[in-house]
C-alpha cells in the first residue's frame, strides 16, 4: 500500500480530532524521563522520546486489571471487561514485534478474554526510530528496529513532513477528512529511502554473533558457570521483568469487602525473578536460587518463546539493562555466554589435534 | 455470626502505629460492624479482658515487657504484630550495637538505676506471633485488607518481593538516578513505595523479603558512593534487629 503524507502542523489538529473519539495515550516527559500517559492535546506529545519506564503492553495487559466481580456464592460472576477506545501514539518498533508476541502467546489456543477486548479496541500507531534510543539498546541485532506489519498506522519522520503508513482500517479511520493529509508523491518516496539509509548506520550491531544462533547457544549453556555469577549479584528485585515489553506472567488474586462473601477477582503482573513466584502447594520452590531464575528469565527470552510461538522473547529494547541496578543486561549475558563456548571449542579442537 | 472481640496494646513504640489504626476506622467506618474492640486505650476508656484477637504494638525493652506479653499470648487465639517496632523491633533497636548502660545513662540521665532495660526486640522474640503488619507507621490500606483476611479466617498474606517491584509500577524515578540511595530491593513491598514516589530512598521499615542478597546491594551502595559507615547506618535504622540475627546465623554457619 501506498503511503501518505501528514504536514507536522496538521498534528495538533489531528490530536484533538483523535481524542473526542478515542482514549488518546502516548509518551510524554516525567521528571527527566518519558512514560506512557494520556494525551490530551499535541503539546503533551513527546513524539521523539527516547524510551518509557513501562512499555506500552500496559494498555493491553495492565499491571493491575479487574476480571470478573462475585456477590456471594450463588449468583454468577459478572466478568468485567473495561477496554475503552484507545489509539495508542508514538510505538517504536521494537515495542510492535512485543505485541506481535503477546499476541500470539494471549491469542493462540484457548483466547484471552481480557486480552482480546482491549486488543481489539487499541489502534496502534507507531513510530520509526531514527537514532538508537538509548546505549543498552539492542534492536538491530534482534531483528526489531523496523517493521512491515502489526501497525495501524506508521509515522516516519521527515522533518517538516511525517510520512503515514497505512497498516490497517482501522488506522486508515484515524485519517478519514483530514484535508491536511496527502497521497505521497515519488519525491516523497526519495525522502522516505533517504531518511531510512541514513538511519541504518546509526545503529550499533552490540551482539557477537548472528542472533539466530541464540537458540542454540543457550542450548549448549545451561550448565554454563556464569548464571551463577550473575544469582551472585542479582538482588531478585524484578525490575528488569516489570519494564519488559514481552514479559506477561501474571497472578489472580481475589479480593474481598466487607460482607467477606461479594469481591472482586484481580489479575496482576507477577515476575519469575522473585524469590515466592516458583512456590507451589505445599511450599517447595522449584526454582529457589537466583542463578536458576536467571537461567530461567533468559531462557525464556532467548530459546523457549521461539520454540513455543516462532518468535524471540526479547526485541532488543534495553529497558532492563537500564533498570538494573547491578548492571545485568542480555547483550552482556548472551556475549559472555558465546564467548565462553568459542573459548570451549577452541579448546576441544586443540585436543584433538 | 458474633463479632469477633479485638483488643490493642502498646509497648516501646510511639503510638502512630494505633493512630494509623483509628485513621482507618474513621475512613472504613464498616470495620466497627464486623469488629468489636474491648480494649484500645487510645481511643477508648473501657477494658475488656475477654479479646479474642490482640494487635500489639511496640518492641519488647524490659524484662517487665514478658509476663504481659505471655499474659496477652494465653488469652488471644490470634496475636498480630502491628507496625515496624512490634514486627522488627523497630528503631528502638539501634540502641542494640551500643553500650547498653551507656543508653541508659543518656536517655534518663541520673535516674537511670530506676529503670530496667534491655536490648529491644520484636514480640516474635518473646512469645509465637500469627501475623505482622508491617511498617513505620503501618500502611491503612493493608490493616484492613488483614483484618479481612482474618475475619474470613485466612492467614494474612504479605508481600514478600521487594519494594522496587511496586516502585516501577509506579513508573517512579528510581532515586538511584539522582544520586540518593535506597534499600528497596530488599526490603519487603506494601506501602506502594510511598518514598521513593516522593523522591527519597526507602529506609527499609516494612523490614527485609524472605532471602535478600544484602551483600550485592552493599556493592551498590558504595558503587554510589557510600563509605561503610553510611552503608551500615542505612542498614540499621530500621534493620538493626535483622541483620544481627543473620550476622549471628552466618557466625553459627561458619563452625
Ligand atoms: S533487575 Fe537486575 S538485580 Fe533486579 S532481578 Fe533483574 S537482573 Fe536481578
Ligand atoms: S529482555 Fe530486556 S531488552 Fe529484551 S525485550 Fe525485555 S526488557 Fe527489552
Ligand atoms: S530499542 Fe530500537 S526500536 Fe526500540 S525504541 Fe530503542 S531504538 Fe527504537
Ligand atoms: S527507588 Fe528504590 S525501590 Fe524504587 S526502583 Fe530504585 S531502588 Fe527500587
Ligand atoms: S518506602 Fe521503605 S521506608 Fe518508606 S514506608 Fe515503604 S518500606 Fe518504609
Amino acid at each position: 500500500m501506498g503511503f501518505k503524507i501528514m504536514p507536522k502542523a496538521a498534528l495538533p489538529a489531528w490530536i484533538d480530532r483523535l481524542c473526542a473519539d478515542y482514549r488518546v495515550v502516548g509518551p510524554k516527559p516525567l521528571h527527566g524521563q518519558y512514560i506512557f500517559g494520556d494525551i490530551h492535546s499535541a503539546e503533551e506529545l513527546a513524539l521523539d522520546y527516547t524510551t518509557t519506564v513501562l512499555p506500552p503492553k500496559k494498555y493491553l495487559l495492565p499491571p493491575r486489571e479487574e476480571l470478573l466481580r462475585f456477590e456471594g456464592s450463588n449468583a454468577e460472576p459478572v466478568i468485567e471487561e473495561d477496554a475503552p477506545p484507545t489509539v495508542v501514539l508514538g510505538v517504536h518498533t521494537c515495542d510492535l514485534h512485543a505485541i506481535h508476541l503477546l499476541d500470539r502467546v494471549f491469542e493462540q489456543g484457548y483466547a484471552d478474554q481480557h486480552y482480546r477486548a482491549h486488543r481489539e479496541n487499541v489502534v496502534l500507531v507507531s513510530i520509526e526510530c531514527l537514532k538508537p534510543c538509548s546505549e543498552h539498546s539492542f534492536c538491530k541485532d534482534m531483528g526489531t528496529l523496523s517493521a512491515d506489519e502489526g501497525f495501524d498506522l506508521h509515522l516516519t519522520d521527515l522533518g517538516d513532513d511525517y510520512a503515514v503508513d497505512i497498516g490497517s482500517e482501522k488506522g486508515e479511520a484515524l485519517l478519514e477528512g483530514l484535508d491536511a493529509v496527502r497521497d505521497a508523491t515519488p519525491e516523497d518516496y526519495e525522502r522516505v529511502n533517504h531518511v531510512m539509509a541514513e538511519k541504518w548506520p546509526r545503529f550499533p550491531y552490540r551482539l557477537e554473533f548472528d542472533v539466530t544462533e541464540l537458540p542454540s547457544l543457550l542450548a549448549v549453556s545451561y550448565h554454563s558457570e556464569h548464571w551463577d555469577e550473575l544469582g551472585e549479584r542479582c538482588l531478585s528485585c524484578g525490575m528488569c521483568t516489570k519494564v519488559c515489553p514481552t514479559c506477561y506472567c501474571f497472578n489472580v488474586v481475589d479480593e474481598v469487602d466487607f460482607t467477606l462473601s461479594a469481591g472482586k477477582r484481580i489479575r496482576h503482573w507477577d515476575s519469575c525473578q522473585i524469590d515466592e513466584f516458583a512456590v507451589v502447594a505445599g511450599g517447595h520452590n522449584f526454582r529457589p536460587t537466583r542463578a536458576a531464575r536467571q537461567r530461567h528469565r533468559f531462557f525464556r527470552k532467548g530459546k523457549y518463546q521461539w520454540e513455543a510461538y516462532g518468535l524471540l522473547g526479547c526485541v532488543g529494547c534495553g529497558r532492563c539493562a537500564q533498570a538494573c541496578l547491578v548492571h545485568i543486561t542480555p547483550v552482556d549475558t548472551f556475549n559472555e555466554l558465546y564467548r565462553r563456548r568459542v573459548l570451549y571449542t577452541a579448546r576441544r579442537q586443540e585436543v584433538h589435534t | 455470626m458474633s463479632k469477633p472481640r479485638v483488643a490493642f496494646f502498646e509497648f516501646t513504640s510511639c503510638e502512630g502505629c494505633q493512630l494509623t489504626v483509628i485513621d482507618s476506622l474513621q475512613t472504613h467506618i464498616e470495620l466497627l460492624d464486623v469488629i468489636e474492640i474491648v480494649q484500645f486505650r487510645e481511643a477508648m476508656s473501657e477494658k475488656g479482658e475477654d479479646y479474642q484477637i490482640a494487635f500489639i504494638e511496640g518492641s519488647c525493652s524490659r524484662p517487665g515487657d514478658e509476663p504481659k506479653l505471655r499474659e496477652i499470648r494465653e488469652q488471644a487465639d490470634l496475636v498480630i504484630a502491628l507496625g515496624a517496632c512490634a514486627h522488627l523491633g523497630g528503631i528502638n533497636t539501634i540502641r542494640n550495637w551500643q553500650d547498653q548502660e551507656d543508653v541508659r545513662r543518656y536517655v534518663y540521665g541520673d535516674k537511670a538505676d530506676w529503670y530496667e532495660t534491655y536490648p529491644a526486640r520484636p514480640i516474635s522474640a518473646v512469645i509465637p506471633v500469627d501475623a505482622v503488619i508491617p511498617g513505620c507507621p503501618i500502611d491503612r490500606h493493608e490493616f484492613v485488607t488483614i483484618v479481612k483476611q482474618l475475619l474470613q479466617g485466612r492467614m494474612p498474606r504479605i508481600p514478600d518481593y521487594p519494594l522496587c517491584i511496586e516502585c516501577k509500577l509506579k513508573e517512579n524515578v528510581c532515586v538511584y538516578l539522582r544520586g540518593k540511595v535506597c534499600l528497596g530491593p530488599i526490603t519487603r513491598a506494601g506501602c506502594d513505595a510511598i518514598c521513593p514516589t516522593y523522591g527519597d530512598g526507602c529506609e527499609g521499615c516494612r523490614g527485609l523479603i524472605s532471602n535478600p542478597n544484602i551483600e550485592s546491594l552493599k556493592t551498590v551502595l558504595e558503587e554510589h558512593g557510600l563509605s561503610m559507615e553510611e552503608v551500615r547506618a542505612k542498614m540499621t535504622m530500621f534493620l538493626s534487629y535483622q541483620m544481627m540475627e543473620l550476622e549471628r546465623e552466618a557466625a553459627g554457619n561458619g563452625d
